[in-house]
């Protein structure tokens, strides 16, 4: 018979009590549960669940004092917050959401506990066995049919209002190195290969090389947290006090996540804020022979809206004459959809596919703005919440999901959409889809969008009466 | 491996269909790692129907460097079964055949073969893998805009590190055996094959080198440059480059438990890919770390590259497939750094007389 492993975490000060009552009364709960003590449901990060279901049990029940009964006061607030959120993420990633699951039981409701037990007991029974740890080496099952690009609007840009206002970012960058108001720059340049990157001017005298066009694809916000911040970056080089950085509207929600999450005083940063109308597509090294096709606009600026940066000190250029018409639906907002609308075992293959592709060389995690942890919680010596194996019997691709699922899941509410960690993937890992469906969940639930304003992550503040929770 | 004197190096011509029918009995009979599309991305991978590689290709994204040095190895396993300690050695490499090689990356083995077989003590693995592993090259129709491989010594067509080798013709394919083994390898399967007489299908025109290539002298003197600093202000320190890099070789080895399915556990130590370009990469006990900037980083695994590997084993670790340059999210690119080594301000027109291309 199916004995199914289910792993419990109570709460020392209410459920784990709760469960004693139900012992004393001599009720009933299932046999198959192995329950472990925390000091606080807001204890259990997403790392130690999804660490449980890679070793293989078939559910994982969370149980915490009820809202106001909170021996910390508002641990049971975050984990009523983050609970949710990581649900929608495993489901995404294709596991059933119902093998994961949320309850409060105090320590005086021993029926509750034993009801609750029962239930999911009951349900995890119903699911059967869980398919989620891999055990293969390389992954080739499952496959999205990808729309072809071309099917979408070319992008059409106006290179008059892009010199203009590239000769504008330039005066205004010269004015301020000449005033002393900033020490350095960041702004795009292009190299001799005619590629746009970024670019870091001192001298009031090399803003002639700074460049505005439709290949300004990278996050210049990214680097402020280095410069500014030296601390957080270990690194000493090149820190400046006061920085002016040339920002798109995408790129000015950054800095209001960077503000909130007090990476660097408003005080020390001049906005140089560019009027946008989107961005082109960058070409990708994928082996296959070039193509002469037109770069189509980037799916990111189909599904944006902001044409003016949300803050900024100079604003550079009048509003866009040129507003990409998406059709309704971007590219990505259609694969989403796609996914959303599989079996769950239809989806994990899907993304174990593009998984089996990670080299594990974290250029994702170093190309993203708001990922700002000194030594990232993946790569620390003392806690190998990933093992280094990239690969054999299946191990490497256990690493890699618990690596992309947890970066996603770090970033929710916080990623703002630049998509810089999909752009500097060597192997062309989607990963932008797991951020985005993310940041809707975190709309769905908490009415947030990232850097809207000077707000931070809803997972960090306490539940407010009208969110829903459960 | 020996090598089959040019002069009697016979060339046979082998049409597309021939290829694929080809490649068939290849895969029946031994391992095949050939060029394939996944999910839009170009790979080496081991296949199982020859109908899936690919032959109009660029560059595969990464270099065929991970079939003779995966990202991770395991290099044996520790098993307690019953209180008692059983080390187990890891599995034999089989044989197998790697077609669609370009020679960029074929370049690349030798940089590898210096390190790990060359030098005492020379790796088991990596050795044994070679070993057991027959080279099919595949010319290039021409060089991608990042390439740089004539600036490195080698050529789009260069045979020399391969058993057999293909370059394009009209019609197909001339195949040329390189090695006795690669002509062993062409004689056990039964093609009718015509010979490839047509000596005038247009001589290969050599590609012009595009960037200088700078003394040792020269990456001596500039050490200390503030450059470096300039250069690798834009890096982010993401490792893409030395990752895809087909001579890139720096590796970390961790002894891991793995839990199996029914709980047992294996111990396993492992070898994994690393990259000086890394924070971590350089911490000591102690949580010092003597390269802490991306400067000193991106310039040691430049200096790699050109001067530390030159000095040490001969040639240099770069074979100019242009990777790095390809996939670098903020626009570092290598042949710049050439160029200012070299003393040419970039953007220049380059006079290769003067800073002696080689």
């Amino acid at each position: 018979m199916y004995r199914p492993k289910i792993i419990a975490f109570l709460c020392t000060w209410c459920s784990y009590t709760g469960a004693d009552t139900a012992g004393i009364a001599r009720l009933k709960s299932p046999a198959h549960f192995r329950a472990v003590r925390v000091p606080c449901s807001g204890r259990v990060s997403p790392e130690l669940i999804m660490r449980t279901f890679d070793q293989g049990a078939d559910g994982v029940l969370v149980l915490g004092c009820h809202i106001g009964e909170c021996h910390y006061d508002s641990g049971n607030h975050r984990t009523a917050k983050r609970i949710p959120v990581l649900k929608s993420l495993l489901e995404f990633a294709g596991l059933e959401p119902q093998r994961l699951r949320l309850d409060w039981v105090s320590a005086s409701e021993g029926e509750r506990f034993s009801r609750i037990a029962t239930e999911f007991c009951n349900e995890i029974l119903d699911l059967g066995p869980v398919r989620w740890r891999v055990n293969e080496d390389r992954y080739r099952a499952g496959k999205v049919d990808k729309q072809p690009i071309s099917d979408y609007d070319q992008p059409v840009f106006n290179q008059a209002v892009l010199d203009k206002q590239t000769d504008d970012m330039r005066k205004s960058a010269r004015e301020l190195l000449r005033s002393n108001q900033v020490d350095c720059v960041i702004g795009y340049e292009e190299d001799q290969r005619g590629r746009t990157r970024p670019t870091f001017i001192y001298n009031p005298d090399d803003c002639s090389r700074l460049v505005w066009n439709k290949n300004c694809t990278h996050n210049l916000a990214g680097y402020l947290s280095k410069k500014l911040n030296p601390g957080l970056t270990k690194s000493s080089e090149r820190t400046s006090l006061s920085i002016a950085v040339v920002v798109k509207p995408c790129d000015s929600r950054t800095i209001n996540v960077q503000l909130a999450e007090k990476v660097y005083q408003r005080e020390q940063l001049h906005i140089i804020g560019m009027t946008c109308s989107g961005v082109q597509e960058q070409p990708r090294s994928t082996g296959h022979l070039p193509s002469a096709q037109t770069p189509p606009l980037q799916g990111r600026c189909l599904d944006c809206s902001d044409r003016i940066p949300l803050v900024y000190d100079t604003l550079v250029g009048d509003s866009p004459d040129y507003i990409p018409d998406s059709k309704g639906i971007s590219p990505r907002a259609l694969k989403i959809t796609q996914l959303n609308a599989m079996a769950p075992a239809e989806r994990m293959d899907v993304w174990l596919r593009e998984f089996d592709r990670c080299i594990r060389c974290y250029a994702c995690r170093q190309a993203c703005p708001l990922c700002e942890c000194p030594t990232c919680l993946y790569e620390r010596d003392d806690s190998l919440w990933v093992s280094a194996a990239n690969g054999w019997d299946g191990v490497g691709l256990n690493e890699k999901r618990t690596f992309h699922l947890g970066r996603a899941y770090h970033l929710a509410g916080r990623c703002i959409g630049c998509d810089e960690c999909e752009r500097a993937c060597p192997v062309g890992i989607p990963i932008s889809y797991l951020n985005q469906m993310l940041a809707r969940e975190m709309e769905t639930l908490y009415h947030h969008q990232a850097g809207d304003s000077v707000a931070p992550t809803p997972f960090v503040t306490i539940l407010s009466g009208e969110e829903r929770f459960l | 491996m020996s090598h089959i004197p040019v002069a009697e190096r016979r060339t046979k011509i082998i049409s597309r269909e021939q290829v694929f029918q080809w490649l068939a009995q290849l895969a029946g009979e031994m391992d095949l790692v050939a060029p394939i599309d996944v999910d839009g991305y170009i790979f080496y991978r081991k296949i199982d129907d020859a109908d899936e590689v690919v032959l109009d290709y660029t560059k595969p994204v990464l270099s065929i460097k991970d079939v003779f040095f995966p990202p991770t190895d395991k290099l044996f396993l520790i098993e307690q079964p019953a209180g008692e300690l059983k080390i187990l050695p890891p599995a034999h490499s089989t044989k197998q055949v790697l077609f669609g090689v370009r020679p960029c990356d074929a370049r690349g083995l030798q940089v590898l073969d210096a390190v790990f077989i060359n030098t005492e003590p020379s790796d088991p693995y990596y050795t044994q893998r070679r070993d057991n592993s027959i080279l099919i090259g595949m010319a290039c129709h021409e060089m991608g805009a990042t390439c740089f491989c004539t600036e490195m010594g080698s050529s789009p067509d260069d045979a020399r590190d391969m058993d057999l080798m293909l370059t394009e013709v009209d019609g197909g394919y001339t195949l040329e055996s390189i090695t006795e083994r690669g002509s062993q390898l062409l004689k056990r399967f039964s093609l009718a094959l015509d010979d490839f007489s047509t000596k005038n299908t247009a001589e290969s025109a050599l590609p012009i080198s595009r960037y200088p290539y700078p003394s040792q002298e020269r990456w001596l003197d500039h050490f200390s440059d503030n450059y470096w600093e300039d250069m690798a202000e834009r890096c982010l320190s993401c490792r893409a480059c030395a990752y895809v890099c087909p001579t890139c070789r720096c590796f970390d080895v961790r002894d891991e438990i793995q839990t199996g399915d029914d709980g047992s556990q294996i111990y396993a130590r492992i070898r994994c890919w690393d990259s000086c370009t890394g924070y971590a990469y350089r911490r000591i006990a102690g949580g010092h770390n003597p390269r802490p900037e991306n400067a000193q980083r991106l310039r040691n695994r430049l200096y790699c590259k050109f001067f530390y590997f030159s000095q040490q084993y001969g040639p240099d670790a770069c074979t100019g497939c242009g990777r790095c340059i390809d996939v670098c999210p903020v626009g570092v690119d290598i042949t710049e750094v050439l160029q200012q080594i070299a003393g040419i301000t970039v953007g220049e027109q380059n006079n290769p007389e003067e800073v002696g291309v080689l």
